[in-house]
C-alpha cells in the first residue's frame, strides 16, 4: 500500500457561535493546526466540545469567522474530511465490508472490484479481516467502531476528526484502540483532532492538548506534549514526564469546574447592585 | 438464509382442533344449522369446478388491489410530507386521528350513493379503511430514520440523491413492509364488509348471499376463504418481507 503522509492545513478563525434562541457557545475561538499534528481537544461536561466538533466539521455554521481545511472553507461531504462519531453509525442493512466501501461507492471512482480490495486493506488494517461478510449487529462494540474507523479511513482523510470515538468502550478495550489508533496515524499522517473528556488519553495520543473553558469563554489554554514517539501504553505511562503533563492539566480543569461552579455571574451582579 | 424445516410446535395442532370441534358440533345439530367440515370442501370443489369459485375471488381481490395500492400510493405521499413538514403533520394529524376513529365500513352508505353501487364505491371504502393506518406507520418510520446514518452518509460524501437511495430507501424498507402489512389487513377487512352491503359479486357476496337464502355450507365456504387468503398474504408475502429485514434491526439500538 502507497501510503505517503498527507495532513491537511487546518485553521478556526475566531468563531463565535451561539445557538439560534439562547445558549451562546464560543465568543472568538481560534486554532490552527498543521499538517500532521494530532491535537487533542479536552474540557469538561457541558463546555461546548461537541458543538465544537459540529462546528469543525460544517453540520453547523459560525455566526462569524470561519472554518478552512487547506484553505477550503469546510463543509461535511468534503473529501478532504473524516469523521468518526461518538457511536459508530455503521449503516445495519450493508455487512461490514459494504460499509467501509460505502464512501467509494459515493464517490464513484473505482470500480466495483477496486472498491473491494481497498475496503479489504483497509480492514486488515484495523484487524478485522475475518469480519467482512458479517453484519454490524453481530460484532462487539470495539469492532464496530473499528469498522467505523476504517470507514473514514478508506477515503483517506487529510483532516480526522474523533468526537469521543472510545468513551463507549470498556477501559481495556479503549486502550488497545488507543495504541492502534496512533499506529494508524503514524502511517497515513492526517491532521487529527480528537475530543475526549479523559485526560490520560488526551496526554497519551497528543501532540497538543486545547484545554477548553466553560461556554462561552473558548479556549482555555494549551499544553504541548513532548514525549517520545512511538508511543506504547505500557512504557509511555512509565515516564515521569506523562505524569506531570497529566498533573498539570488535572489542576487546570479543576480550576476551570471550581470557577464555574463558584459565585454565579448573576449572584455577583445581584450583590453588587 | 438458512432454509430450515420449521420445527413442530403446539401452533400445527390448532387448525385439526378447530375442526375436530366443529365436526363434533356438527354431529349434534342438523346439517342445515351446521354443515360437516367435508361438506364445505365438497361445495368448495363444486363452486371449483364450474369456474364461478375464480370468478368471485378474483373480482374481490381486484377491488382489493385497486383500493389497497391506491392507498398505498397516497400513504406514501402522505407520510414522507409529514416527515418532512411539521406544519404538514400538525395540520393533518387531527383529521387523520378524526377518519381513523369511524369505522370504514360507515363510508359505504355514502359512498354507494355518490359513486353508485358497483366497484368504484367499494374501492373507495377499501381506500379509506386502509389510506390513514397507512400514512401512519409510515410517518412514524421516516422520523425514526436516525439523523446519525444521515450525518455519517454526508461525512463519507454522499450527495443528496445518493442520500435518499442510499440511506432513507434502506432505512425505510422494514417500516414500510410493516405498513403495507397493517394497510392489507385493514383493507380486506372493509372490501368483505362492504361486498355484503353493495355488490354483486365477489367473496363478501357469496357470505352475504348464503345467508340470505340459507345456505350455511356456502356461507361457511365464504368465510374459509376470506380467512384463508388473507393468511396467505400474510405468511406468503408480507411475513417473508419482514422477517428478512429483523435480523438487522434487532441489535440496531445497541450500538449504532
Ligand atoms: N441544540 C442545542 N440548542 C441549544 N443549546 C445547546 C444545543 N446543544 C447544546 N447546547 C448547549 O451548548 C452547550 C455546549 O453543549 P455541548 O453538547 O457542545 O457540550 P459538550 O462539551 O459536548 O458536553 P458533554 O461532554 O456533556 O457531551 C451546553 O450548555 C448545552 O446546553
Ligand atoms: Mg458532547
Amino acid at each position: 500500500m502507497n501510503l505517503a503522509p498527507a495532513g491537511a492545513m487546518f485553521l478556526v478563525d475566531d468563531i463565535h457561535y451561539r445557538y439560534p434562541g439562547g445558549q451562546e457557545v464560543f465568543r472568538g475561538l481560534g486554532l490552527r493546526a498543521r499538517p500532521g499534528e494530532f491535537i487533542a481537544v479536552l474540557g469538561p461536561s457541558g463546555c461546548g466540545k461537541t458543538t465544537l466538533m459540529n462546528l469543525l466539521s460544517g453540520f453547523l455554521a459560525p455566526q462569524t469567522g470561519s472554518v478552512t481545511v487547506n484553505g477550503q472553507p469546510v463543509h461535511p461531504e468534503m473529501a478532504a474530511l473524516g469523521y468518526v462519531f461518538q457511536s459508530p453509525h455503521l449503516f445495519p442493512w450493508l455487512s461490514v465490508l459494504d460499509n467501509v466501501r460505502f464512501g467509494l461507492r459515493m464517490a464513484g471512482q473505482m470500480d466495483d472490484a477496486a472498491q473491494r480490495s481497498r475496503a479489504l486493506e483497509f480492514l486488515t488494517l484495523v484487524g478485522l479481516r475475518d469480519a467482512v461478510h458479517k453484519l454490524p449487529h453481530e460484532l462487539s462494540g470495539g469492532m464496530q467502531q473499528r469498522v467505523a474507523l476504517a470507514r473514514a479511513l478508506v477515503l483517506e482523510p487529510k483532516l480526522l476528526l474523533l468526537d469521543e470515538p472510545f468513551a463507549a468502550l470498556d477501559a481495556i478495550t479503549r486502550a488497545s484502540m488507543n495504541e492502534e489508533l496512533l499506529r494508524l496515524w503514524a502511517r497515513l499522517g492526517q491532521t487529527v483532532v480528537f475530543i475526549t473528556h479523559d485526560i490520560e488519553e488526551a496526554v497519551f495520543l497528543a501532540d497538543r492538548v486545547v484545554v477548553l473553558d466553560v461556554a462561552p469563554a473558548g479556549i482555555h489554554s494549551e499544553l504541548t506534549i513532548d514525549l517520545p514517539r512511538p508511543r506504547c501504553l505500557r512504557e509511555t505511562r512509565r515516564l515521569s514526564a506523562f505524569g506531570d503533563y497529566t498533573d498539570t492539566l488535572m489542576a487546570r480543569i479543576s480550576t476551570i469546574v471550581a470557577t464555574a461552579s463558584g459565585p454565579s455571574p448573576t449572584a455577583a451582579q445581584r450583590i453588587s447592585a | 438464509m438458512r432454509l430450515a424445516l420449521p420445527k413442530p410446535s403446539w401452533s400445527w395442532a390448532s387448525l385439526p382442533a378447530l375442526i375436530v370441534v366443529w365436526g363434533l358440533a356438527a354431529s349434534q345439530v342438523p346439517a342445515y344449522v351446521l354443515p360437516q367440515p367435508w361438506a364445505v370442501v365438497a361445495e368448495a370443489l363444486r363452486w371449483l369446478g364450474n369456474g364461478s369459485l375464480g370468478q368471485h375471488v378474483g373480482a374481490s381481490l381486484l377491488r382489493e388491489l385497486a383500493g389497497y395500492g391506491a392507498a398505498a400510493i397516497a400513504a406514501l405521499i402522505l407520510g414522507v410530507a409529514g416527515a418532512v413538514s411539521l406544519s404538514f403533520r400538525k395540520f393533518a394529524g387531527p383529521l387523520i386521528g378524526l377518519f381513523m376513529a369511524v369505522p370504514p365500513i360507515a363510508w359505504a352508505p355514502l359512498c354507494m350513493i355518490v359513486f353508485g353501487l358497483g366497484n368504484l364505491a367499494i374501492v373507495v371504502v377499501i381506500f379509506i379503511a386502509s389510506v390513514f393506518p397507512m400514512t401512519i406507520a409510515m410517518q412514524e418510520g421516516f422520523l425514526a430514520i436516525r439523523s446519525g446514518h444521515v450525518r455519517a452518509a454526508r461525512t463519507l460524501g454522499a450527495r443528496r440523491w445518493q442520500l435518499l437511495r442510499h440511506v432513507y430507501l434502506p432505512a425505510s424498507l422494514p417500516f414500510l413492509t410493516a405498513s403495507l402489512r397493517i394497510g392489507f389487513g385493514q383493507a380486506w377487512r372493509a372490501l368483505v364488509a362492504a361486498e355484503m352491503l353493495g355488490a354483486s359479486q365477489g367473496i363478501g357476496w357469496m357470505v352475504a348471499m348464503g345467508g340470505q337464502i340459507g345456505n350455511t355450507t356456502q356461507v361457511l365456504l365464504g368465510i374459509a376463504i376470506i380467512g384463508f387468503t388473507a393468511w396467505l398474504a400474510e405468511s406468503l408475502v408480507f411475513r417473508r418481507m419482514e422477517r428478512h429485514y429483523r435480523t438487522w434491526h434487532l441489535n440496531e439500538g445497541t450500538y449504532s
